[in-house]
């Protein structure tokens, strides 16, 4: 019962802890039992609150039993990354300088979780500081993918991507820098949704680079996606970045109609040196929403030839200035990867740094122009499968190619213009997930969650799922 | 004259691990590389890059 319990969605689990089918307290204990149970093999979680998680599930149930259900995500039991802050607890960014720190307060989209009854499980591991997309570990270890354990889960938020994809936590939270979110949920084959920039408060989540930080939700389904991200969307004067747009109700918008939807393809760009199998799940996922409506539309985005660089020059500048007194005081304290970003931040010029600004703006405008033809664009998430853990490097084509170059490659655009990005799995290679990535214009999550839908409808991993079980279910 | 990587960065106090000094020299180069891209780019002064948004973070 329990073992069936844990792998469904949120979109699935909601009626019954709404009809009392199910209590929350019961499915809260099912997980967590699953959680601890694979944590070892997994390395998903680096803390747990099992205790706190109880009395918040009892709490749910009462509330649910008055008649005041919250919703979808009322009694739902949820760990989320290390780096977003509970109030008066540990989070350690899995790093050793932080390895003790505690916030007095909890995070904007925190708080916006519990008003929802959300029950909160634990915290989960990530690369250190949100810098890379390994997590390797030196600190806490390294997280493992559920589809095969030799192999990286992606990052920075590799735990949530693991978590989800091992039914360790129902539903989650990651962050997304140069990727953080779409990387590891498309290494684990789960949905993960960057949003707009600015659409989701970060007060209260310690920052890699101010200006290309995100929060979002990554997910089972495309639904559960659109029902997190109502929770935590809105405006929030608290976060400088914040924008004060209306919110839509996302998981009401999604009708899986594709019909007459403009697609975006950008061959120069977004097809050009990617692994042939990965091409090919990507191609045929286009094919399958062309056959269900959509129209294919060429579109030209020049600016995207600088992309690389500007992300690079302000994702580098950006968090060595939050770590500059830290890289003084205790370098030595850093992980080896992230100390030699850190150092690398360091040398470049403010001019260096606001060209880079520069062609951003120009990467914006052409987005925008090519937004006037299309409603959304489709990629590869990424352009190669994730490689063994502890390799820097990745198999393209038959050539070991950078592994960060590559995996940040087609995530860094969308940060860059503060775009919409989100990845569904659409198909398996070698039995490892494959994602596509779907890229709307600002504020249109609406559009590129019903894309997503609708695309999910066609079942494209054919029902397999990355398969863990526990001892204990 | 040319600043070496470790003269800049310990221009600045930082400690230099010395084993990192030759992938910091092999990435540096690589941006260098993705840089001479951007000579082509048209760079307008009106490309404002950076906001000032008046009496505090929001326009409420």
């Amino acid at each position: 019962m329990n073992e069936e319990l844990i792998k469904k969605p949120v979109e699935e689990l909601a009626p019954l802890i709404k009809n009392r089918e199910v209590s929350s307290l019961e499915l809260t204990k099912a997980v967590i039992d699953h959680a601890e149970s694979l944590n070892e093999k997994v390395n998903a979680y680096v803390s747990f609150r099992r205790d706190e998680a109880e009395k918040e599930a009892e709490q749910a149930d009462r509330e649910i039993a008055s008649g005041q259900y919250k919703g979808m995500y009322h009694g739902i039991p949820m760990a989320v990354k290390d780096n977003i802050y509970l109030k008066d607890e540990v989070t350690t960014m899995s790093s050793k300088i932080h390895g003790e720190f505690v916030s007095d307060y909890d995070a904007t989209v925190i708080t916006k979780m519990r008003d929802a009854g959300i029950v909160f499980t634990g915290k989960l591991n990530m690369h250190e500081y949100a810098w890379g997309i390994t997590n390797n570990s030196p600190h806490f270890g390294a997280v493992r993918n559920p589809w095969n354990l030799d192999k990286i889960p992606g990052g920075s938020s590799g735990g949530s991507g693991a978590g989800v994809a091992a039914d360790m936590t129902t539903a989650t939270l990651g962050t997304d820098t140069a990727g953080s979110i779409r990387i590891p949920s498309s290494s684990c084959g789960i949905v993960g949704l960057k949003p707009t920039f600015g659409r989701v408060s970060k007060y209260g989540v310690f920052p890699l680079a101010w200006s290309l930080d995100h929060v979002g939700p990554m997910t089972k389904t495309v639904k559960d996606a659109a029902g997190l991200l109502e929770v935590i969307a809105g405006y929030d004067s608290n976060d400088p970045t914040s924008v004060n747009v209306p919110t839509e109700p996302y998981t009401s918008k999604l009708t899986g109609e594709v019909k007459g939807l403009r697609i975006g393809i950008y061959e120069e760009y977004y097809f050009k040196n990617v692994d042939s199998v990965v091409e090919d799940q990507v191609r045929k996922a286009i094919k399958t929403l062309e056959e269900m409506g959509a129209e294919v539309v060429t579109v030209n985005i020049p600016a995207l030839q600088y992309a690389e660089y500007a992300e690079l020059v302000t994702s580098l500048s950006e968090a060595s200035t939050i770590h500059h007194r830290n890289l003084i005081k205790r370098p030595d304290d850093f992980g080896d990867d992230i100390r030699l970003l850190f150092e690398m931040g360091e040398l470049f010029s403010s001019v260096e740094y606001l060209q880079a600004q520069q062609l951003r703006r120009q990467l914006k405008q052409d987005f925008r122009s090519a937004f006037e033809k299309v409603d959304v664009l489709l990629a590869p998430t990424l352009p190669v499968m994730p490689p063994d853990i502890g390799s820097d490097f990745a198999d393209l084509n038959g050539k070991q190619v950078d592994l960060i170059d590559n995996f940040i490659r087609f995530m860094g655009p969308c940060n860059l213009a503060g775009l919409p990005a989100m990845t569904v799995p659409c198909g398996l290679n070698n039995g490892m997930p494959v994602g596509l990535q779907i890229i709307g214009p600002a504020f249109s999550e609406s559009v590129i969650l019903n894309t997503g839908f609708a695309f999910e409808q066609t079942n494209p991993l054919q029902g397999k799922r990355a398969g863990l079980t526990s001892s204990v279910s | 004259m040319t600043v070496s990587i470790r003269e800049k960065l310990e221009g600045k106090g930082l400690t230099v691990n010395s084993e990192h000094l030759p992938l910091l020299q092999a990435r540096w180069d690589a941006i260098q590389d993705l840089k001479a891209r951007i000579d082509s780019a048209n760079l307008d002064d009106a490309d404002i890059s950076l906001v000032n948004i008046p009496g505090g973070d929001h326009i409420e």
